[in-house]
């Protein structure tokens, strides 16, 4: 399986009020770093996705600055993100 | 401007890095404090790139810049600007220029729909088609997944819309390119390109060299509509080239596409995996136009590996594949882009697969060959070692840059860069290549889509050169065969005519040695021609009557001694001595001593009447016909008691299938009275008021329905006499009823509490595993077909009617859905799979909703959307079915168990 049972939780349905944590690549250091920064919600990192016009690159550079992923992780993030932008947006 | 460039970034404004990021073809968001960071940094590398192609100064970096110049050009409408900063454009396509070219991308095609996006622009402009089939995501998938294929081709339709949609957007500089590469001549095309460059940009006389490649590279992420001319000749440095990358890379990638049935991947394998499914869809689709900026890059790569490989040995069937889809765009395509790319072909064709491949070759590294051995997980490194081996390999991977970018960031690109060295590599295939390819690519475009859907009807990929040979192969040794026996028959038939003179001569001969002994010598001679003649004339005529020309078999002695007086006067005086000795020579010399009667028994010559001859002499064609005859006799017959076994056989066979049926419906019948007798006898303990026995025409006529009594009868009779002899439980006796004499049953077992267990019945429904609600369905019915999972275990199942119980099931848990058409239980699925076809996504979402979760015959029954044109394809049946189903009768029985839990008489699996 290359997409994990969370990203495909993630994915089925619109993310409502869901932790950033339920978002696949992200684990809990990272959620709470992210957290810290703001980023308390997955929309919000949604709407961080969305201004950087969902390039992939810049989000995943913001990612690494931000909450620090390694690669895999925010690859698995922006690939969440950009799936359940192509299902519900 | 270089000097505002280089000011510190800390320093810049907002506004100000906006604009440098604009200057760069970039179309950067709000540039807040969020993502300023991230911003100044894509500017520090857009600098170093710039600088590297100050230093470098290679033609990639004016492809590269054509490119991205192109592209922003197209949309921005900073030309001037895009002019220095293309001269300023590095080639190494790190990440930043793949974003860069990204942008142009989706800069070109957001021009027209407005919003500019990066990656996801295109990808959202496609979200609405890509949306449906994604939402099949997240649903358990398995083997043979039906809508496997969809998702993977939705998917990539969708990343192909996004990619084509990008790619629309490089249509004009490409177009303009597109048509000056109809020229055949490499200079005619690469003086193209650069005219379409000099007229883009002033730095024009630089790209001489690189116009062909530019021209490549923009023909390869433009549109491939126009330009049909192709010149081979062009390519053959492409072709010549590439060897060593391609070939290995292919297996591998071609082999990781083609394993991974996985769902949305990673971005890389996904978009090589797309690629070639792209490709393959791109030829069925209707946005086939959209995909072909996106094949023909695809298509170049899995080409150009593909002759690799071939020319490597044949390559992998999936190889073939891969390269036929990627080739089968790319032969289109080939036209489009060859005649530009010609330059950077042998470059191209190296990398462009390459790019492709690395993304594959990331899950894949340890077996890449050392160039690719640098292959990082990032895109950084790998599009910059990249760039590094095109110019090893002297061309400068302009077109490698591009498609390369392409395919790292986004998954069309790699299609475009797979496609575009797969075009390269096409152009420049010589004719004969270009036909074994275009055989090649054929056959495995069609079992391309086909493959998922059909992975049990797997077919064997055989080279066409092999087929060839083995078709006349065989055809040759069939008719060699044929000969050979023909040869044979006709010797042998000759042999016969022949053998049988010879015996004769010989059996004459020796007779001669032996008895006559006393006769002299001249007397011998003559006898022997003597008899030799009337053998002659003998054999004839017994030929000329048994073929039936003549109706006279023997020769009268009178007739006899004429034809031998005839034949010359000394042999009348022998005719005596000759037969004579023919009489007392007991061995058949080929003539035969008849008399007037048939048994006569002959002691003298004079009682000789007739002369025969025992080996009759036919001609050739008589003896054929005639041996064809009996020959045609006895296959005739051999046939009739081949036909007669058959016959017995069969209705042996169905004799014993009928056998086999009645007494399973005599076990049932059997069963059937047990329960009746076991409820009435548990129904007789609690009410004291029943007769604790019950007649047996009562229960027969409980059991079986009035118009089954005679057909029945004989079953019941047997069952009857069944349970008389088999079943200890019950007991027969004679009653006297209401003044009538009945036999009756009684129950005489004890109610043990060995009764009490509950029997499990089978292939029923067993209530709901969960609640449905938004988290574990789709929201909406997307599509008519539903393929519904683990209804059966194929291996348990017994008999042959088993399937129409699935059926009768699925149609009575959905007996308030009257929208359901088809249903094909697949006898053969480790997974139970049964598909289901309704009138309209509705129908489906009702079904879905009763079906998906319920626990049946103890398993967790799921359920999916099929992709309405797949199940098409599987079931051509359900083409044209538009009448609801409705379960054959109305006991429910599968509904059975639901019935008892809940008390009500109708199926409500719903939540």
């Amino acid at each position: 399986m290359t997409t994990s049972q969370k990203h495909r939780d993630f994915v089925a349905e619109p993310m409502g009020e869901k932790p950033v944590g339920n978002l696949a690549g992200i684990d809990e250091v990272r959620g709470k770093k992210l957290e810290e920064r703001g980023f308390d919600k997955a929309y919000v990192v949604l709407g961080q996705f969305l201004v950087l016009k969902k390039d992939k690159d810049l989000f995943r550079e913001w990612l690494k600055d931000t909450c620090g992923t390694n690669a895999k992780q925010s690859r698995d993030y922006f690939g969440c993100l950009q799936e359940w932008c192509d299902t519900f947006l | 401007m270089a000097a505002a460039a280089a000011s510190a970034p800390q320093q810049l404004s907002d506004e100000e890095l906006f604009s440098q990021l604009r200057r760069y073809g970039l179309s950067p968001g709000p540039v807040t404090e969020s993502t300023r960071p991230v911003y100044l940094k894509k500017l520090k590398k857009l600098r170093e790139e710039e600088q590297q192609q100050h230093r470098s100064g290679g033609r990639g970096n004016k492809t590269r810049n054509s490119n991205n110049n192109n592209t922003a050009a197209a949309t921005v409408a900073a030309a001037g600007s895009a002019a220095a900063a293309a001269a300023g454009m590095g080639v190494r396509p790190v990440s930043g220029d793949l974003s860069y070219l990204r942008t142009p991308g989706g800069l070109c095609r957001i021009s027209a729909s407005g919003p500019e996006s990066l990656l996801g622009g295109p990808g959202g402009s496609s979200a609405a088609p890509a949306a449906g089939s994604k939402v099949l995501l997240g649903f358990s998938s398995d083997e043979s997944d039906v809508e496997a294929s969809p998702q993977d081709q939705a998917g990539g339709g969708g990343r192909k819309d996004r990619a084509s949609l990008q790619y629309r957007g490089l249509k004009a500089p490409p177009a303009s390119l597109a048509a000056s590469e109809v020229t055949n001549s490499n200079s005619a095309e690469r003086r193209k390109p650069h005219s379409w460059w000099g007229a883009r940009r002033p730095a024009g006389p630089e790209l001489q060299t690189a116009a062909g490649k530019d021209g490549a590279v923009e023909d390869e992420e433009g549109e491939g509509e126009d330009g049909e001319e192709r010149d081979p000749e062009a390519e053959e440095p492409l072709w010549a080239s590439r060897t060593v990358n391609g070939s290995r890379l292919v297996p591998y990638s071609c082999r990781e596409n083609y394993s991974d049935s996985e769902e949305e991947d990673d971005d890389d394998v996904a978009s090589t995996r797309q690629v070639l499914k792209d490709d393959s869809l791109s030829r069925h689709r209707p946005r086939r136009t959209h995909s072909k900026p996106l094949s023909p890059l695809t298509v170049k790569s899995a080409g150009g590996r593909l002759e690799t490989s071939a020319q490597g040995g044949g390559g992998l069937a999936m190889n073939d594949r891969a390269a036929a889809a990627g080739s089968l765009d790319g032969s289109r395509n080939l036209e489009e882009a060859a005649a530009a790319e010609q330059g950077g072909g042998c470059d191209q064709v190296d990398s462009s697969p390459v790019p492709r491949y690395r993304v594959n070759a990331k899950k894949l590294t340890p077996l890449l060959p050392p160039p690719l051995t640098d292959l990082d997980s990032t895109l950084d490194s790998s599009t910059g070692s990249l760039l590094k081996t095109n110019n090893h390999i002297g061309g400068g991977a302009f077109n490698v840059d591009s498609p390369r970018i392409y395919s790292n960031s986004l998954p069309p690109s790699a299609a475009v860069a797979a496609s575009g060295s797969l075009r390269i590599n096409h152009a420049n295939h010589t004719g004969s290549n270009h036909t074994y390819l275009k055989n090649t690519y054929n056959k495995p475009k069609l079992s391309e889509p086909e493959e998922e859907l059909l992975q049990q009807f797997k077919r064997e990929e055989v080279s066409p050169t092999g087929s060839f040979s083995a078709h006349y192969l065989s055809m040759f040794l069939l008719t060699a065969a044929c000969l050979f026996f023909l040869i044979l028959g006709l010797t042998y038939l000759g042999m016969r005519g022949t053998g049988v003179s010879e015996d004769g001569e010989l059996s004459i001969e020796n007779p001669f040695d032996e008895t006559f002994g006393k006769i002299q010598e001249s007397e011998k001679n003559l006898m022997m021609n003597t008899l030799y003649k009337l053998h002659d004339r003998l054999a004839q005529l017994a030929g000329d009557h048994e073929c039936g020309s003549s109706s006279q078999r023997t020769l009268s002695v009178q007739e006899a001694a004429a034809y031998l007086k005839d034949l010359g006067p000394e042999y009348e005086g022998i005719f005596n001595t000759s037969l004579q000795w023919i009489l007392e020579n007991g061995k058949d010399v080929g003539i035969r001593c008849v008399g007037f009667g048939p048994e006569e028994e002959l002691t003298n010559i004079t009682d000789v009447q007739f002369l025969q001859s025992t080996r009759p002499l036919m001609s050739f064609w008589c003896r054929f016909r005639r041996a064809f005859v009996t020959v045609t006799h006895r296959l005739l017959l051999l046939c009739l008691g081949v036909v007669m076994v058959c016959v017995v056989l069969r209705y042996m066979k169905y004799r014993w299938t009928k056998e086999e049926e009645e007494t399973r419906q005599m076990y049932d019948m059997v069963v059937k009275i047990i329960d009746v007798l076991r409820s009435h006898n548990e129904a007789c303990q609690e009410n004291k008021d029943l007769q604790p026995y019950m007649p047996i025409p009562h229960v027969r006529d409980s059991l079986i329905q009035p118009h089954d009594r005679k057909k029945m009868k004989k079953v019941w009779n047997r069952a009857v006499d069944f349970l008389a002899a088999n079943e200890s439980r019950v007991r027969t006796e004679t009653r006297r009823i209401g003044g009538a004499d009945f036999l009756v049953w009684r129950w005489i077992q004890p109610s043990a509490s060995c009764d009490k267990i509950l029997v499990i019945p089978s292939k029923v429904w067993q209530g709901q595993a969960f609640h449905l609600d938004r988290r574990n369905s789709p929201p909406n019915s997307l599509t008519p077909c539903l393929k519904i999972r683990n209804m059966f275990d194929p291996v348990m199942e017994i008999g042959d009617q088993w399937h129409l119980a699935i059926q009768e099931a699925i149609l009575e848990k959905c007996s308030d859905n009257d929208g359901i058409v088809h249903i094909a239980v697949d006898k053969n699925s480790r997974e139970g799979c049964v598909y289901v076809k309704c009138l309209s996504p509705e129908y489906a979402g009702k079904a879905f909703k009763a079906l998906h979760g319920s626990w049946f015959d103890g398993k967790l029954v799921t359920v999916k959307y099929l992709r309405l044109d797949r199940y098409h394809h599987r079931f051509p049946q359900a083409l044209t079915s538009n009448t609801p189903l409705k379960p054959s009768n109305k006991h429910m029985n599968s509904m059975s168990h639901l019935r008892l839990r809940t008390g009500l008489t109708n199926s409500q699996g719903s939540s």
